[in-house]
């Protein structure tokens, strides 16, 4: 209560979604590094490309409803149907485990420093809940969120691709109104504005768990 | 040049019989509005004392008709929109049950055609299959093709006992590229929920609005062939021994050019794939394979055409 009362939102935000919180984002590429092997990304453009088309119609789209609507969620049970809601939705068994294990890491990490014991969720859910419960402003949580997302696969981009850190920093950066509208999407959403259609990605995440050399866990 | 306006024929005869069984169609329409076809019908299936699998309840009404082909292993039903096709208003309703230990099969007579819709007409599709303990439904309709202007939303709900099992394929068509055509402006919405008890198992929600050519040809939407995708399928196996379909699955899947395919286990007795075509005739080409050793041979006849 003390650290909820002291504590200002965007330092939580900050450190939630920073590379160092352990939940070990940095071991998942959503389908990138099977989309690299199926040649269905193959430079920094059609990286840039992936990313636009995941945050429009795809993963980032979709977790960012799932953590609008658990943020929005006033009982437990709305919250485990939100959450049943995103584990049936994931594509793909690899996918699956990223928002399972991501999101079990972040409740668990979170419970060890404010409390807040919230069980095992999937990850945007998690992290909606938790900002709900700090009273952070939603549409800044779904924004930083999608910066987190759209940041790390960039990273994942740079092991994978021949990207170097200025232009990945670029890509990055203009990619934000993507983000910006994404998140203004998510907000005026509810349960039922899930979708998706990402048909390649979803492709390429089952492809990867066969793939003979692989860096990333999805 | 017919199909530009809609249906391409058939609708004429059909349209007073439809319109008999439109409840809405009394509502006041915008003068512009296109005729409403209103169909639905109902079919369960039951396995006898004698073991005999046999129809247990049918009812139909409006533009949707089930056909039973002579000299095919009980139950096949095959779906008719006498209407000819989907536009703005119509509805049709499907409810299948294939009860304790009987066996349902259900396709489409021809692939269905989700044409020009008036602005703010929905077409919509409503279907609810339940498969009862030790029972099993194939749910394998033809491709369902899009058509410029179409405004088209489709519902799928399956409800599964314990150990029933469930094979179900749906390919879409993005516009006939055969003939030139480019979606530039359609609204399309499919969703399919699959229950396994009280437990929602797997849930997709597709929607593209607007410009689908330019949403398909994105990367991560329907990138990585070597054109623009114009078919989609999505399968899913329900069934005990799902897990053991995978490595053989995987192995039939095309890895690119024409067509691309992924398949994974979301649960021991879940498989879950996509493929992606440029064309129908060549997604058919991947699909036809999977469909024939996953139902045994026994996939439909209309397939084969």
């Amino acid at each position: 209560m003390a650290a909820r009362m002291t504590t200002d939102g965007t330092l939580l935000l900050m450190q939630w979604l920073s590379p160092a919180y352990p939940v070990g984002a940095f071991a998942y590429s959503h389908g990138l590094e099977g989309a690299v092997e199926a040649g269905m990304v193959t430079t920094g453009a059609t990286l840039s490309d992936w990313l636009a088309d995941l945050l429009s119609h795809g993963g980032a789209r979709s977790d960012a409803q799932l953590l609008a609507c658990a943020y929005r969620a006033e009982t437990q049970e709305e919250l485990a149907e939100i959450d049943s809601t995103a584990r049936a939705f994931c594509p793909s068994a690899e996918r699956l485990r990223e928002t399972d294990l991501q999101g079990a890491a972040f409740c668990q990490t979170t419970a060890g420093i404010w409390g807040d014991d919230a069980g095992a969720l999937t990850y945007p859910v998690a992290v909606g809940h938790a900002a709900r419960r700090h009273d952070i402003p939603l549409e800044l949580t779904l924004q930083m969120y999608l910066q987190a997302f759209t940041s790390n696969l960039i990273a994942a981009g740079q092991r994978l691709l021949s990207l170097g850190q200025l232009e990945a920093q670029q890509r990055l950066a203009a990619l934000a109104p993507e983000i910006c509208e994404t998140a203004r999407a998510a907000l005026a959403g509810d349960l039922d504005d899930l979708h998706g259609a990402t048909f390649a990605a979803d492709i390429a995440s089952m492809r990867h768990e066969t793939q003979y050399s692989r860096i990333f866990r999805s | 040049m017919d199909q530009q306006r809609g249906r391409p024929r058939g609708r004429k005869q059909i349209n007073s019989l439809a319109r008999i069984t439109a409840q809405d169609a009394q509502d006041a329409q915008p003068a512009e509005e296109q005729p409403r076809a209103v169909g639905r019908a109902s079919v369960s299936t039951k396995c006898r004392a004698d073991g005999c699998v046999a129809i247990d309840q049918l009812h139909q009404a409006g533009a949707l008709k089930l056909l039973f082909p002579r000299g095919r292993p009980p139950v096949e039903a095959v779906m008719v929109n006498t209407a000819g096709g989907i536009t703005g208003g119509d509805r049709f309703t499907l409810d299948a049950s294939a009860g304790p230990n009987s066996q349902l099969t259900l396709t489409t007579q021809a692939a269905e055609r989700a044409y020009r819709a008036q602005p703010g007409q929905t077409g919509r599709v409503q279907t609810t299959l339940t498969v009862a303990e030790g029972a099993r439904l194939t749910w394998v309709p033809q491709e369902t093709i899009l058509f410029q202007n179409c405004d088209f939303d489709r519902r799928l709900r399956v409800d599964l006992g314990s150990d029933a099992r469930l094979l179900l394929a749906e390919p879409v068509v993005f516009g006939r590229a055969a003939m030139g055509e480019r979606l530039t402006s359609a609204r399309f919405q499919d969703r399919i929920d699959i229950y396994r008890g009280d437990r929602r198992i797997y849930h997709d929600a597709i929607r593209v609005r607007g410009d689908l050519a330019a949403a398909l040809a994105g990367a991560a939407t329907g990138g990585g062939l070597s054109a623009p995708s114009g078919a989609m399928a999505t399968l899913v196996l329900a069934a005990p021994d799902a897990e053991a379909t995978l490595d053989w699955i995987r192995a039939a899947l095309p890895s690119g050019g024409t067509a691309i395919g992924g398949a994974s286990l979301l649960a021991p007795d879940l498989l879950h794939l996509r493929l992606l075509a440029v064309d129908s005739f060549v997604l058919r080409q991947s699909l036809l394979p999977l469909l024939d050793r996953l139902t045994d041979g026994g996939l439909p006849r209309c397939w084969r055409l």
